[in-house]
């Protein structure tokens, strides 16, 4: 694996028009120019309707760009040659794992990409174990999919893509359907691979605390990329994110009022901890 | 008692090795013009317990009470009581199957039977409850609306039945954060002007908590706590055991009562952490 | 919800017969029904369900289990033996009622028939009790593997079975929770005229098959996606292995065969 690109993915002035949607005026996604650093975790947020889930399957190949082009690991994914290993390299997990889940027991699921692989049986093996391990499926692997509660389900979804040892895994709103427990597993299990394991992440979410866990978060709208930058910083650019329908963090909303009300309060504000220690180390100070 | 249950309990697939037991004695009660929530992990029977209350699924113990009567078998019985209880199911605009919103909202009152001037007057009366413009939408195919006003159909879809009481399963799954605040805020002036009796279940605290009046958690098919809401939210502790997570303005007021401020906890939206805010800071400067 | 419905009568296990290959099983099953066929004394058909019995006792499956799947046959049992009883003349007298007479050679027939009937069915419940759906599929499809030489996709065919078997629970769960919103919108899937009802359909196959189709979409773009092409080679988790066991009990079954053949007992 040596001589590997920086950048995970790349676009160049990406444009997507869905066949047969008459309006050519308002394509689904258009100009997009981003690059996701290997081992880079991106938040991809926006109002429902925004391009965001159409911009995944750009990465994925599973779309052909109408103009511009997307570039997984330096290769073209119009490429129909190097397809196969496009989508190798990156992973996608989709909104509803009960539709990404192929067979009938858990392992014969996390085999299944590595099956189209064609790799030897031992070899399948080994990775599949491996995987449920790291994931916590071990107990589950004999198990039916549709038995699996909607976290389990999609730890399963998750493992699929990595025991094809992606660079990258696309997520389209994961936890949509899940508590808070399963959301934090699932999400605490992708968080693990990308810190240790160097797995870039492009993690479509309507929730702004998870997008705040990203090392950087993107906006879409219109299917066109609005803002970017750290989550601190977008993240607090309340007057853009209500103009278009979305939220900060509760805390960075709270920070936000607060200072309306003269509390001095740093600009970057995320989560509850953030808050709670500017506010007692100024102006709540005993 | 106006709606509730008496140690209600369920059995999927009684006397087979496969018997799992969905709900054990769960007893509560709702007051008319309550705004109830309903929340644990998934897996908990809470779609279960749902399902009893208008009548689609039978005890296999206990009984469901509404107005002081215990709900009967007659079919008769049943379709006067669906009228009453209205029932929105997780994603119900997947449930849609009709050319226009009209005759998807109109559906409903025609079941009951209603002559098509009443319909009309039904399902206008119910577009405008849920906010959306008769002219605009009425003769509109469902699948051409976004997904924040297909859910609005989904909720008018119910409306139409003229419902006292509001059931709604995970209402906000899928919509972006615009959509889930206009879509509790609409929860919120259906129960307070219309005076429905609303019961909501939902995994995401942070839009909710401040509108609910009491709050019933399950866990494992049984009852853990149950109660006035500010009752319920004072017991952090048990909430985060179970995996369940308060909204993040009231983890703020923890985290500054756990600095050792004498901050109140009882907070459950920005503005009210606003207020208390701004008064601690008054009362710790004098 | 969901853990309401099981598909096919699979009872998870680690026994041996539970962890036979699939081929070996069919192919030990047919022979013994062959097996079965064959004998034409009371003694050795008691033996072979004796036998049966042995074996379900060794796979660990509830023995209620196997009640639950005799049952749909003790109708015919008991009609077969009626009719034997009553039709079959010869040997001894042993009841006469009027016009009705049973005869020693009717009452005979008759239960060795039902004792056949009974310890076939055994065999194959053991069969299909021990045996995923999936690798029953996959057992069948290698039998029917002759088939690709007249150009039937048997791989394909595989695999739409399997995705068949991953789907139609999740379908059946789905339908359960459409219809129960339906009824919770007023509506009526059981009184009045059968083109009424045929038209009460409409707002649960609607939505059915709109979702079905959206999943199969979804499920098709998440097979692509993990590398799936039409057509392709493709390995397996599990090797398709014959192991020493299941020769040693494919050299048992054709050794008992053969001596049926042989012995003509």
């Amino acid at each position: 694996m040596k001589n590997r690109p920086e950048i995970a993915i790349e676009t160049r002035k990406l444009a997507y028009h869905y066949p047969g949607e008459e309006n050519i005026s308002s394509p689904a996604v258009y100009g997009i120019n981003l690059s996701v650093k290997r081992g880079e975790y991106v938040s991809l947020i926006g109002p429902n309707g925004s391009g965001k889930t159409t911009l995944l399957k750009l990465f994925n190949a599973l779309l052909a760009p109408t103009d511009g082009e997307v570039l997984v690991e330096g290769i073209s994914t119009t490429e129909e040659e190097s397809q196969t290993e496009i989508r190798r390299n990156c992973g996608m997990i989709f909104q509803n794992p009960d539709n990404q889940l192929v067979a009938t027991t858990v392992e014969e699921d996390i085999a299944f990409g590595l099956e189209n692989l064609e790799l030897p049986s031992p070899e399948i093996r080994k990775r599949v174990n491996r995987v449920a391990g790291e994931l916590g499926l071990e107990h589950l692997l004999k198990h039916p999919p549709h038995l699996l509660s909607g976290g389990e389900k999609g730890r399963v979804a998750i493992a699929g893509i990595l025991a094809m040892q992606p660079s990258c895994i696309l997520m389209d709103e994961p936890t949509a359907m899940l508590d808070s427990k399963s959301r934090q597993d699932v999400l605490g299990a992708v968080r693990r691979l990308n810190r240790e394991q160097g797995l870039a992440v492009v993690h479509v979410t309507h929730f702004p605390e998870e997008a705040a866990r990203a090392d950087r978060v993107v906006i879409l709208h219109q299917g066109r990329l609005i803002e970017q930058g750290p989550p601190a910083l977008v993240l607090n650019n309340l007057q853009l994110l209500h103009q278009l329908g979305l939220q900060g963090t509760a805390s960075s909303e709270l920070a936000a009022l607060l200072r309306t009300d003269g509390f001095s309060i740093p600009q970057e504000i995320l989560n509850c901890q953030e808050l709670v220690q500017s506010l007692c180390s100024s102006e709540l100070k005993n | 008692m106006f709606i509730g249950t008496e140690k209600l309990s369920h059995i999927y697939m009684p006397g087979t090795p496969y018997a799992t037991k969905a709900l054990e004695e769960v007893s509560f009660s709702l007051d008319r013009g309550d705004f109830a929530l309903l929340i644990g992990p998934s897996g908990s029977g809470k779609s279960t317990l749902i399902q009893h209350l208008n009548g689609l699924l039978k005890p296999s113990g206990g009984k469901v009470i509404f107005e002081d009567r215990e709900l009967g078998s007659d079919s008769v019985d049943l379709l006067a009581l669906r009228k009453r209880i209205g029932l929105v199911f997780q994603m119900a605009e997947e449930h849609f199957f009709s050319e226009t919103v009209y005759d998807e909202v109109a559906f409903a009152p025609r079941n009951l039977g209603l002559d098509e001037v009443k319909v009309e007057q039904n399902v206008k009366l119910a577009l405008e409850r849920v906010g959306l413009e008769w002219e605009v939408v009425h003769d509109r195919h469902p699948f051409q609306l976004s997904s924040g006003q297909k859910r609005l159909v989904a909720l008018a879809a119910v409306l139409s039945l003229q419902p006292e009481v509001l059931i709604l399963d995970e209402p906000t799954a899928g919509l972006d954060p615009g959509g889930r605040l206009h879509l509790f805020a609409l929860l919120k002036s259906l129960n307070q002007q219309a005076g429905l009796t609303v019961l909501v279940c939902t995994h995401h605290m942070d839009e909710v908590a401040d509108l609910a009046d009491s709050v019933l958690v399950l866990n494992r098919g049984k009852v853990i706590m149950s109660g006035p809401a500010h009752d319920i939210f004072a017991r952090r502790q048990e909430f985060n055991k179970l995996g369940l997570s308060l909204p993040e303005v009231t983890e703020v007021m923890h985290c500054l009562a756990a600095a050792g401020l004498p901050a109140r906890t009882d907070i459950y939206s920005l503005e009210q952490a606003r207020a208390e805010i701004n008064s601690l800071k008054r009362r710790l400067e004098k | 919800m969901s853990r309401s419905i099981t598909l096919g009568q699979y009872m998870p296990g680690e026994s041996l017969i539970h962890q036979l290959n699939p081929r070996v099983k069919i192919l030990a099953l047919l022979m013994m029904l062959a097996v079965m066929f064959i004998v034409q004394t009371f003694y050795a058909l008691i033996f072979l369900l004796l036998f049966a019995v042995l074996l379900l006792a060794s796979s660990g499956v509830p023995f209620s289990y196997f009640l639950r799947g005799i049952r749909p046959i003790l109708y015919i049992a008991l009609f077969a033996l009626v009719i034997y009883f009553f039709f079959t003349r010869g040997g001894v007298v042993l009841l006469r009622i009027g016009f009705i007479t049973v005869e020693s050679d009717g009452v005979r027939e008759g239960l060795f028939v039902v004792t056949r009937l009974v310890a076939l069915v055994l065999y194959s419940l053991l069969l299909t009790l021990t045996t995923t759906p999936l690798s029953l599929t996959h057992g069948m499809g290698y039998f029917l593997k002759p088939l690709k030489y007249i150009g039937l996709p048997t791989d394909e065919v595989a695999m739409i079975m399997s995705i068949a078997l991953r789907f139609i629970p999740t379908l059946m769960e789905e339908s359960q929770r459409l219809m129960r919103a339906q009824l919770s919108r007023g509506a009526d899937f059981e009184s009045g005229s059968i083109f009424r009802k045929a038209k009460s359909l409409v707002p649960l196959i609607v939505p059915l098959f709109i979702s079905a189709f959206r999943r199969a979409d979804e499920l098709a773009l998440a097979m692509e996606a993990r590398g799936f092409r039409l057509g392709a080679r493709r390995t397996r988790l599990h090797e398709d292995i014959i192991a020493p066991r299941d020769w040693a009990v494919l050299v048992f079954v054709a050794a008992t065969l053969a001596a049926a053949l042989v012995l003509n007992i």
